[in-house]
């Protein structure tokens, strides 16, 4: 029986410094971070509390193997702990990883929440952009929501996604030829949805391509794998599930590229959700095992229409295939079903919209866009930038797709530190449709979403942040002296409003919280 | 035809634009043709502002 796909973004920004050439792209990061917590009373002197990183096991493997120690040890002092990390009020966690600024929003219950969430994370950048440009007048940060800067370096946008216990072990661990008849051609053809565009190719099978459908698709070496900065896998194996592994499972998945078009984000989110219940649900069934998927990530990117062949025998496009994971998701969600995924039918809508559109969709051999009778340029990162990328090439004749100016105004389209920056300018024009509002968005920089525990964590942080000696996503562990009281966050789906608002508006402090909690559960 | 991504330009030049080719097709109203005017204009003065050593600028520790 499925469960709620509670969902989360984790997204790695690239970041570029002008004014301080001695500033490290890792000491510039931290400065953002701890701008941030400043802005938001974090950095008090009593507030001492720290990132968890005890849960974190990025070597082990769910396929039953440890293949290297716990790293958990990096992060050797207190003061690199804070230095490093800003849990949030809004239920997020705001770091530096792998010298990126890195925002990971909270626990979502709809793939909409999840966008505006991850929305909600560019502007909290730009407020640490601010606070730090006032310290530091002389000093420019630049940051880029996308996945690679063109040198073969890449940094990704990962989804994080809630599965039963049972169902994950049966997809991934026991029977993973199943995987390969559905999630692993769903991931390889989802990118002609939620793609973000790339000039160029770059990397280990840097080919000879003018423009392509994916930022990521150059980095996939591997359909299983732990790896996540070199040979990366369609389907990252980490046991690092942040609940209680006996009833939830993570789906730690970091093929996808980073979206600006929301459309292009909430359908592939949303799209994600219902498969993955269609799976729990056995409701899925046919087998679209592709022959070389890795082979058919780069295909696909380099050419979005271009067949791919099945190890049936078939060859199918990639909206093809696309489509029969969307007509089988429009006749699932017609079912009842307590944990049906909120907003289906605005995810089957548009889903259905776009694969109409691009099965119509001409381009020709050097990329002009002919015929776009879905206007998709308006819901798609990959089209709109191609679109963009056109109208500059347009009556320049040395502007052969080679030339470097494409890949500067390809980079231009993912700048986010600036409110007024290309992509934001072409949706206040209207140019790239929404699916938030800005009060959505606005709610979640200061509110945690209200439907699962990022409530409750959000909640703590915001009343009792000089209490709080340690967090991650499934504790929040408290300093009463002489005690440490910790209170497990094991379930995903509790910790909500419905079940805590009333408690934490009459708890001054966390001792009469947890007193408060005691007393209602006899314990 | 190369790949883009291996190209090593130290300087970007923008290429100049023919302004013959400017026009949009008829059937636009002259609104939106000014819209795409002004978008235009916007994208020169982006990439300007951007400078011709922003590629060589533009390089991240790999990340995840």
């Amino acid at each position: 029986m499925s469960i709620p796909k509670v969902v989360g973004i984790e997204q790695e920004y690239a970041i570029q410094i002008q004014g301080d050439r001695s500033l490290s792209a890792f000491e510039a990061s931290c400065m953002l971070v701890d701008a941030y917590a400043r802005r938001v009373g974090l950095r008090e002197p009593a507030v001492r509390m720290l990132w968890d990183y005890a849960h974190e096991t990025p070597y082990q493997d769910i396929r039953g193997k440890l293949f290297r120690k716990s790293p958990s040890q990096q992060v050797t002092t207190d003061a690199d702990n804070r230095l490093i990390n800003a849990p949030l009020p809004n239920g997020a966690r705001l770091y530096t990883d792998h010298a990126h600024p890195e925002y990971s929003t909270p626990e979502c219950r709809s793939a909409r929440q999840a966008l505006a969430c991850d929305k909600a994370g560019e502007l909290i950048l730009q407020e640490s952009i601010q606070a730090v440009s006032s310290l530091h007048p002389g000093m420019r940060i630049h940051l880029y929501k996308n996945n690679t800067d063109h040198k073969g370096h890449s940094y990704g946008c990962h989804e994080n996604y809630m599965m039963e216990a049972a169902a994950h072990e049966r997809w991934f661990v026991k029977r993973p030829q199943l995987t390969e008849q559905v999630l692993i051609p769903f991931l390889v053809t989802r990118q002609v949805v939620a793609g973000a565009g790339k000039v160029g190719s770059e990397g280990r099978y840097a080919a000879d391509a003018r423009y392509q459908v994916s930022q990521r698709a150059d980095f996939m070496e591997n359909l299983y794998g732990l790896e996540t900065t070199y040979a990366r896998p369609i389907i990252n194996t980490r046991a690092e599930h942040h609940a209680d592994p006996d009833r939830f499972r993570r789906l730690h998945l970091i093929a996808g590229d980073a979206n600006m078009c929301e459309v292009a984000g909430l359908v592939k989110l949303g799209s994600t959700q219902i498969l993955l219940q269609m799976m729990e649900d056995h409701y899925f069934t046919e087998d679209l095992s592709l022959s070389d998927p890795l082979k058919a990530v780069r295909d696909i990117s380099m050419a979005f229409d271009t067949p791919v062949a099945l190890k049936d025998g078939r060859t199918m496009t990639a909206a093809q295939i696309q489509r029969r994971f969307q007509e089988s998701a429009a006749a699932y969600c017609q079912k009842e079903n307590d944990a049906r995924v909120p907003d289906f039918h605005l995810i089957l809508t548009h889903w259905e919209q776009i694969l109409d559109g691009l099965e119509q969709l001409r381009l020709s051999p050097d990329f002009a866009i002919l015929d776009d009778p879905g206007a998709l340029i308006h819901k798609l990162d990959w089209l709109l930038k191609l679109w963009l990328l056109n109208r500059y090439r347009k009556g320049r004749d040395d502007c052969g797709w080679d030339h470097p100016m494409l890949q500067v105004l390809d980079l231009q389209y993912h700048r986010v530190d600036n409110p007024e920056g290309m992509f934001n300018r072409l949706q206040k024009d209207g140019v790239a449709e929404r699916v938030t509002t800005d009060e959505e968005i606005h709610r979640f920089v200061r509110q945690a979403p209200e439907d699962t525990r990022a409530y409750f964590r959000g909640r703590c942080i915001e009343k009792y942040p000089e209490e709080i000696m340690l967090l991650s996503w499934e504790v929040v562990a408290f300093d009463h002296g002489q005690t440490h009281r910790m209170i497990p966050l094991l379930n995903p789906l509790q910790g909500t409003r419905e079940q805590f608002e009333g408690l934490f508006a009459g708890a001054a402090t966390s001792r009469e919280l947890i007193s408060r909690l005691e007393a209602e559960t006899g314990g | 035809m190369a790949p883009s991504g291996q190209i090593q330009k130290s300087k970007t030049k923008a290429p100049k634009k023919k302004e013959q080719d400017e026009k949009e097709p008829e059937v636009l109203s002259k609104e939106k043709k000014q819209k795409l005017k002004e978008l235009d204009e916007y994208i020169e003065g982006v990439l300007e502002e951007a400078g011709e050593d922003f590629l060589d600028q533009f390089k991240q520790v790999e990340g995840q």
